[in-house]
């Protein structure tokens, strides 16, 4: 690798598709109309659990100008089930509806008022049956099952080990041990234990799910789809329909945000059977409430004890957690898993015992977000840490300096080791926040830190085109969410190939065209999409140089690029002329390819992380201790980033990854009463305002250039929201002395807590 | 999607009125359609009329008088901007000023929000403090009727289904009033509002010290807004200087008074505390402004005009 | 009036004769009559802000307008507020800050910055924090399409 100063990684270029978002160009899939198309809307159950007896469509299929009706008992000519970890989610309900919101019909029609009629028109008996709303509910000895039977598993072999516990409405267990916690407990000088809950949230993308699908007359399949794993879907549909994965092609737009509420199929099965049946295109288009009976994230309540030696070294953790993941699994199994995982922390413990489970409820489907199943464990550990550190009389920075795992230390058997340096991150954020100074009266401050491992194993590979003129296209199927994923993978194959920014076009993922990517998720983009362009970039740079090398009767090796051109000396072969060299004609194009495939390994998760994402949260707030509100003064988000390929757009990403993590640290929480969600609207469901970011925001990283990523690039994105709700809560404890253990911090939750301290005072 | 309807335009409200009485119930009243087109497009209501005001002669006019009398059709930007407004009853603008949100507030109308009778309305709040009434026209004639007995419940008024509402008349303070409001709330409706009017002797800025009368007012954390006369009655005779062991009885007044429900917005006795808090805390800021002061104070997820 | 009509509006600058139906909404006729897709659906009941059209130079809620409405008035969206290739300061703004990631609000988020410039040309934080209380987003974390904003006025002035 050169070591030549990078000209355009690591600079804060505006995104490459500013100019079409901002003068309203940027298109989005329900921007896109096809012939013939036809407008889907879906009859949702009622019933948080009910057997579907009848449904009677006929009124509804005598409506002018609707194309099909479909129930779940006419899907008798494909396999009707998907999802990624089981395929236990119909398209359509079967025999029984198991969340309130479950798609149980669904219309096809020349426009949507007509769709909305036909709705109407269909007629369904359901028999409600006893649902359980809780973990509590569904984990009772002999609550009513949300799933008889084990379904099938799903499409990801990392899930190929599920561990149901038959009978109940656990569908997956994580273990993990090491050494002998409970012995370690029992020795401990102080043991710190609680229950911590998370609550149910939505990711409220501005944009809700959305799927245009059509068949051709050959029989093929073409989606165009708001998901971030458009690969994920398509095999979702192969199966569905068993049509070869080559005949059935996903494109995607832009995405209106993600926040994983898009990965895995979730409309798009329903999409592509209403048009089959239609025999024309079909566009299904959730509204926000919709979204919120499509997916949202696991909620959880978790037990955690920690053990420390009296001179702060931890030495023991024992984990047991609960996740809802509602009606179907979707990938909650994994997110149960991964969150788990690391309930350690990014702390060094010798003895460990981690369990966890995934439990069916009747509520909407828990899935991914951002943050996948360690925002939940971090609130308990990183609370703990502090309620830790207050009974062994230690600074909360100190005792989390003192037992951070160290740069290149094992965190677990055949897994990655560190690769960052914690204490770094830590430094800087308490530095910034003025730790070490004294807060105002009416202020409070809190730190917490965070470690997740990244998807593994996975796959990502890409192709990079050189063109007769020198222009450069990238295929890649990361998915633009807002997150700037198109811009980076452009910057990296700009300064590999050292071209302009603008001569380089990264299309939009498409599985007929963008070679296969695992997911848009896990942080991944950068370092494993993007290694994959720069692995194909660099491919054709050994075919220029290799073209280069005998025109300019040099070796390759004392050949560089810069600038469009071949160089050496004084000595400059452009593109185009080695282009032309190499074909005798102006035309044709250099090809290279990038696969970044790394494997199964030995590590616990089946797969050793390409990095570890690890960062630190800073707050500061205020709270009027009248009404419980808190408000947070400052926040300070310190991310181990490897390197910043594009510093503006990955500060963006955290501030809003910081006020996203605000969203559930102080206002939001899906409702559930007598079985039915009572706010799924924007009217109810508070998600932060411009006024609710804190008024001083800072979003840094440390840059070591120590990841495996492209220019030493690591993983981001989700190391910002992770921290906030324990660091939030850990400022509020030092302020007021409470301890608050479920989440949102309401005013009214933070109030009560406020009452119970003044009684016992 | 909407379903299909007749939009009628009325020139006068003679007109309005008699389609009113001719359409029954299938004809609904629209003005900005923030409230009425939403529950349309949730299928809540469907009505197959629309009789819209807004080109009734008056309805958007704001006239002066010895009552202050705004038109129905006149939108909470109109309020928020209007000289006559500011020079009458200056508080009514800052509180119009922070209705909903920008484009609710260009396009949604006085007479709407009191005519929708949303129990979260924090309009019907502001202005039971300045005696307001309602001009009510029908085929019958018109009546006044104060807003107390217009607003009779949730999303209920005393309006006959033949009747439209003209305009609202308030009668602005004496000089010498200092007046505060604030409303508190994490959702995009408040969860309580509070409005309070001191009036002083002296008449003037800086003239007497002592509280005539007081207006308060206490909205959205009961079925409908009402005056806390105990309240008021508690703060006659007590010095500005003063004011808070005033402010304190009468907030615990207020809270007693009165009936929250647990919701969404809050539960019931967290509700009746926040009365308390915010009672006291507007008296605490319509005494500042008594004495000249511009308090600075401001609480989270809270709007003081 | 019922069934279907004409109106006469400006958009973006151009005069059009539309036919709409009595009960059309504005943000249907302008994305599917008129194909501007710039103005979005979201959450279809006013509190997002990402329908935001200017009419007359006033921010509405295109989800809950009827295009009737628009008759006779002035309507700005998106597509109309660069002057062919030269982009609105607000629209460079936003490109320079990184105050656009998916991109979906912020339709919303300029026209309404743009109306209230036309009001205050010397927006304090404090005002701007006023007016986009209605427009939500969920990538950004604001700050920097507030900081777009000022920086925008500035530019203006």
């Amino acid at each position: 690798m050169s070591a030549r100063p990078l000209r355009v990684v690591g600079q804060p270029v505006p995104r490459v598709d500013a100019l079409e978002k901002v003068t309203g160009r940027a298109r989005y899939v329900t921007d896109l109309t096809v012939p013939g198309m036809a407008h889907a809307k879906v009859l949702r159950s009622p019933y948080a659990h009910a057997r579907v007896k009848r449904v009677d469509a006929t009124r509804a299929r005598a409506l002018s100008g609707v194309f099909a009706v479909l129930a779940g008992a006419d899907l008798t000519w494909c396999d009707p089930y998907y999802g990624p970890a089981y395929r236990d989610r119909p398209v359509l309900a079967i025999d029984v509806a198991r969340y309130e919101g479950e798609p149980v019909a669904a219309v096809a029609a020349v426009d949507e008022a007509t769709a909305e009629r036909a709705l109407e028109l269909v007629d369904v008996d359901y028999e409600p049956l006893t649902a359980v709303m809780t973990l509590e509910e569904a984990l009772a000895p002999g609550a009513p099952l949300v799933h008889a039977g084990q379904p099938p598993a799903g499409h990801f072999a990392d899930l190929s080990t599920l561990r149901p516990q038959p009978g109940t409405n656990i569908c997956h267990q994580f273990h993990f041990a090491r050494g002998a916690a409970a012995a370690a407990l029992t020795g401990a000088d102080v043991v710190v234990e609680d229950a911590y809950r998370f609550p149910s949230v939505q990711h409220v993308a501005l944009e809700p799910h959305a799927v245009l699908a059509a068949w051709d007359e050959t029989g093929a399949l073409t989606l165009w789809a708001s998901t971030q794993n458009p690969y994920s879907v398509r095999v979702e549909l192969a199966k569905m329909f068993d049509v070869p994965l080559a005949r059935i092609r996903v494109v995607v737009p832009h995405l209106g945000g993600g926040f994983g509420s898009k990965t895995y199929a979730k409309l798009e099965p329903l999409a592509a059977t209403l048009a089959r049946v239609a025999g024309r295109p079909v566009r299904l288009a959730a509204s926000i409430p919709e979204a919120f009976q499509t997916v949202r994230r696991c909620a959880s309540r978790v037990m955690l004890r920690v053990g420390f030696r009296r001179d702060g070294i931890l030495v023991a953790v024992e984990c047991d957690a609960d996740y809802d993941v509602g009606a179907y699994a979707d990938i909650g199994p994994r997110v149960v898993q991964k969150g788990t995982y690391t309930a350690t922390g990014p702390y060094r413990v010798p003895h460990v015992r981690l369990e966890a489970r995934a439990v069916y409820t009747n509520t909407t489907p828990g899935g991914a977000f951002r943050g996948f199943g360690v925002p939940q464990l971090a609130w308990a550990l990183e609370s703990l840490f502090d309620v830790a550190a207050d009974r062994l009389n230690r600074d909360p920075v100190d005792l989390r300096r003192q037992n951070f795992l160290a740069h290149g230390e094992e965190f677990a058997p055949g897994d990655t080791p560190i690769d960052g340096k914690l204490e770094e991150s830590l430094s800087r954020a308490a530095e910034a926040i003025g730790w070490t100074r004294a807060s105002a009266a009416d202020r409070g401050r809190g730190v917490a830190a965070m470690l997740k491992a990244s998807v593994a194993p996975s796959v990502s590979e890409a192709i990079v085109r050189l063109h007769a003129d020198g222009s450069v296209t990238v295929l890649a199927s990361a998915v633009e969410m807002g997150q700037g994923a198109r811009t980076v993978l452009a910057q990296i194959a700009a300064e590999v190939l050292s071209v302009p920014l603008d001569r380089v076009t990264v299309v939009q993922p498409d599985t007929a065209v963008t070679p296969y990517d695992q997911t848009t998720s896990s942080s991944r983009s950068t370092a494993m999409t993007g290694r994959a362009v720069q692995v194909a970039a660099e491919d054709v740079r050994e075919q220029l140089l290799a073209i280069a090398a005998p025109s300019l009767g040099l070796a390759a090796r004392d050949l560089a690029l810069a600038d469009g051109a071949v160089v050496a000396a004084s000595r400059r072969l452009t593109y185009a002329e080695a282009l032309a060299l190499r074909f005798g004609m102006s035309g044709g194009e250099l090809i290279g390819r990038g696969v970044i495939a790394p494997g199964r390994t030995a590590a616990p998760l089946g797969g050793s992380t390409p990095f570890w994402e690890m960062a630190v949260g800073a707050a500061e707030v205020s709270v009027d201790e009248e009404t419980g509100a808190v408000r947070v003064e400052r926040y300070v988000s310190v991310a181990d980033v490897g390197r910043a390929i594009n510093p503006l757009t990955l500060e963006g990403q955290d501030e809003g990854g910081v006020v996203q993590g605000l969203g559930h640290t102080l206002l939001e929480e899906m409702l559930y009463a007598d079985g039915h969600l009572l706010n799924g609207t924007l009217l109810v469901y508070r998600v932060p305002r411009a006024d609710d970011a804190p008024p001083e925001l800072e979003c840094r990283f440390v840059e070591n250039a120590d990841g495996s990523g492209p220019f030493g690039a690591k993983g981001a994105g989700e190391g910002s929201l992770i921290p906030v709700s324990p660091a939030v809560a850990n400022a509020l404890a030092r302020l007021t002395g409470v301890r608050l253990r479920e989440l949102p911090l309401t005013p009214e939750r933070v109030w009560r807590a406020l009452r119970a301290r003044s009684s016992r005072t | 999607m909407l379903r299909p309807f007749t939009l009628h335009r009325p020139a006068t409200a003679r007109e309005a009125c008699a389609l009113l009485a001719g359409l029954g119930e299938e004809a609904a009243v629209y003005a900005g359609g923030t409230e009425l087109l939403l529950l349309m497009k949730l299928g809540l209501l469907r009505p197959r009329h629309l009789v819209d005001v807004k080109r009734i002669g008056g309805f958007g006019d704001i006239a002066d008088g010895p009552r202050l009398a705004i038109g129905a059709a006149v939108t909470h930007r109109a309020v928020e901007r209007s000289a006559l407004v500011q020079a009458r009853c200056p508080l009514v603008g800052s509180v119009a000023r922070h209705v909903a949100n920008v484009r609710v507030r260009n396009v949604g109308t006085v007479g709407g929000n009191l005519a929708f009778a949303d129990p979260h309305s924090d309009l019907a709040t502001l202005f039971l403090t300045l005696d307001a009434a309602v001009e009510l026209v029908s085929p019958r004639g018109s009546r006044e009727l104060p807003l107390a007995e217009f607003v009779r419940g949730p999303w209920e008024t005393a309006r006959a289904s033949d009747e439209l509402l003209a305009s609202v008349r308030l009668t602005p303070w004496p000089s010498g009033t200092a007046a505060a409001y604030v409303k508190f709330g994490v959702h995009e409706r408040p969860t309580l509002a509070v409005a309070a009017a001191l009036r002083l002797d002296g008449g003037g800025r800086g003239g007497g010290d002592r509280i005539l009368d007081a207006r308060v007012a206490v909205g959205c954390v009961s079925p409908r807004p009402m005056r806390v006369a105990a309240a008021e009655a508690s703060l006659a005779g007590a010095s500005i200087a003063d004011v808070d062991g005033a402010a304190r009885a009468a907030s615990e007044i207020a809270a007693a008074s009165v009936d929250p429900a647990d919701d969404l917005y809050g539960s019931a006795d967290y509700k009746r505390e926040m009365v308390a808090v915010f009672v006291r805390r507007a008296l605490r800021i319509a005494a500042a402004r008594a004495r000249g002061a511009e308090p600075s104070e401001r609480f989270p997820h809270a709007v003081v005009a | 009036m019922s069934g279907g009509v004409t109106i006469h509006v400006i958009v973006n600058g151009r005069a059009r004769d539309l036919e709409v139906d009595v009960h059309a909404l504005l943000l249907d006729v302008l994305r599917d009559g008129l194909d501007l897709k710039g103005a979005k659906r979201s959450c279809d009941t006013q509190v997002c802000g990402a329908c935001t059209v200017l009419v007359d130079g006033l921010a509405v809620s295109a989800c809950t307008y009827l295009a009737v409405e628009a008759d006779a008035r002035s309507v700005l969206t998106v597509e109309g507020l660069a002057e062919g290739e030269s982009l609105h300061p607000l629209q460079r703004a936003f490109v320079e800050a990184g105050a656009v990631q998916c991109g979906f609000c912020t339709s919303g988020m300029l026209l309404t910055a743009r109306a209230m410039l036309a009001e205050n040309a010397s927006p304090t934080r404090d005002d701007v924090l006023h007016y986009l209380r209605g427009s939500l987003c969920r990538c950004t974390g604001y700050r920097k399409i507030v900081d777009a904003v000022l920086a925008a006025a500035e530019t203006v002035r």
